[in-house]
């Protein structure tokens, strides 16, 4: 084994060069590492080359296999996911001023993430618990305990920015993408409830409930949204730092807060997530110069 | 002349790094939904152009908040930092637009979207809960305090023009000057 190794050193270090870069734009970049590929072996005839290849593509597949999961089965599952929602947390605050406020503020900062051509819908429930969450597709749920705990407009952009990172990223479906469902025909517009497919379907929403209701997204994924929450408020013109003012008001309240179902128990530490974004604040240098919009935000707060 | 060679290696990166970089920084993304193309650096100055998403552009100069650029037809103007990034966006396809607001939207319209909406998804927005969450809904037993919740939440409609009154009014991103 050996000695096979070292009479190959000479072959696999010159591979090993040819391959290294397209293999390390691959991690960030496939599309580029495929053309790369091509370039090196144009007929396709170096094994070494289309086994690299076939590698990336392996990679590519896994990584985007929660991105194949076409709109339609995506929007569906979150439909899904909210009707749950609605029995677990709340159902909406009766106050179309106020559900208006917290739609437009929400759509704003879509317009400015990474997936702004997609329906957003936004919807305070009444709710002890601090707590806000991203169905996939887009429906977003905020508690009203969380808005009646902040103090301006722009913390609210940030908590509502979080969540749509939270949908930009896929997230959730990145959290269920080995469920059976997907191993079947995966697409939501072929099945019937009444079909094995469809008891694979509830399934998956189940499994999508516990992790979103209980044991939370990862914490990278997590760490991601705090990072997309101050980014699509800022580009929208909101100050970044209301991310941080919302976490250490979380951070004040923990002791005295219902932990089981709220953020507290489906996110990471606040104190990691503080720290994080405090460091992340470095990119917005002119952060104190946003817009907080504090009157407006407190005239609805009061409608709670 | 090993190491002569080894320095050409590490010029000829170098420059391809500085150059790599200095390009880089000089061409942006339209990343928003959509963005204007301004004469100045207002957003009362006449619109030269509604830019798509992902369009390309050139950057001449930055002054508070706004980026002076060009498009690659040879269009000039300037464009709201907020709707520029420095990173080419994914444009994805077969997802519903969102035309003003989900529901209602199909009254407004974000113009400048290359996402197209399809017949289905326009019908869908129209009856809100869509069959196949009903189809849960019945098998899973929820109850109609729960659909009627998902129902309304569905059927809120925000016009494009109301966004931009309302980022007006609190003096915000692109109106805070």
């Amino acid at each position: 084994m050996t000695k096979q190794s070292n009479d190959r050193n000479p072959t696999s270090r010159r591979q090993f060069l040819k391959l290294a870069a397209p293999l390390a734009l691959s991690l960030a970049t496939p599309v580029y590492a495929m053309d790369l590929f091509k370039a090196l072996d144009p007929k396709g005839k170096n094994e070494d080359v289309q086994k690299a290849k076939q590698a990336v593509e392996g990679l590519g597949s896994i990584v985007q296999s929660a991105k194949g999961i076409d709109y339609e089965t995506e929007f569906t599952i979150g439909e899904s996911l909210a009707l749950e929602g609605f029995q677990r947390y709340g159902l909406p605050v009766e106050d179309k001023k106020l559900q208006d406020y917290v739609n437009t503020l929400g759509k704003a900062v879509a317009k400015n993430s990474l997936r702004p051509d997609i329906a957003y819908y936004f919807v305070v429930v009444q709710s002890p618990l601090y707590n806000a969450f991203a169905c996939p597709g887009g429906i977003v749920f905020v508690s009203s305990q969380l808005v009646r705990s902040m103090d301006d407009e722009a913390e609210l952009a940030c908590v509502l920015a979080h969540e749509v990172g939270h949908v930009s990223h896929k997230h959730a479906l990145h959290a269920i993408r080995r469920a059976k469902f997907f191993e079947g025909v995966g697409k939501i517009g072929t099945i019937s409830m009444d079909s094995e497919e469809g008891r694979k379907y509830r399934s998956m929403i189940g499994d999508l409930q516990s992790v979103l209701f209980d044991k939370g997204l990862d914490k990278n994924m997590e760490f991601e949204a705090d990072k997309a929450g101050m980014e699509f408020a800022y580009r929208t013109g909101y100050d970044p730092r209301g991310m941080i003012r919302v976490l250490e008001m979380l951070e004040a309240n923990k002791d005295s807060a219902t932990i089981k179902g709220s953020w507290f128990s489906t996110h990471p530490p606040v104190d990691a997530r503080l720290e994080r974004c405090r460091q992340h604040l470095a990119l917005y240098r002119d952060a104190s110069a946003m817009a907080t919009v504090k009157d407006r935000f407190l005239d609805y707060r009061k409608r709670l | 002349m090993k190491i002569q060679i080894q320095r050409i290696i590490f010029l000829a990166v170098f420059f391809w790094a500085v150059v790599a970089i200095a390009v880089a920084q000089e061409t942006l993304w339209v990343t928003s939904a959509e963005a204007d193309l301004k004469a100045g650096r207002s957003v009362s100055s006449d619109t030269v152009a509604e830019l798509q998403r992902g369009t390309q552009l050139s950057v001449e100069a930055y002054e508070s908040r706004w980026y002076r650029v060009s498009t690659e037809d040879g269009k000039t103007g300037w464009v709201y930092r907020g709707r520029v990034s420095e990173t080419r966006p994914e444009i994805s396809e077969g997802e519903k637009k969102d035309e003003g607001g989900g529901i209602g939207g199909l009254l407004g319209g974000l113009g400048g979207s290359s996402v197209e909406t399809d017949a289905a998804d326009s019908a869908r927005s129209i009856r809100g809960l869509s069959p196949e969450a009903k189809a849960y809904a019945e098998k899973t037993g929820t109850p109609k305090q729960s659909r009627d919740a998902l129902d309304q939440v569905l059927s809120l409609s925000i016009s494009e023009n109301a966004i931009e009154s309302f980022l007006e009014k609190g003096h915000v991103g692109k109106y805070a000057e």
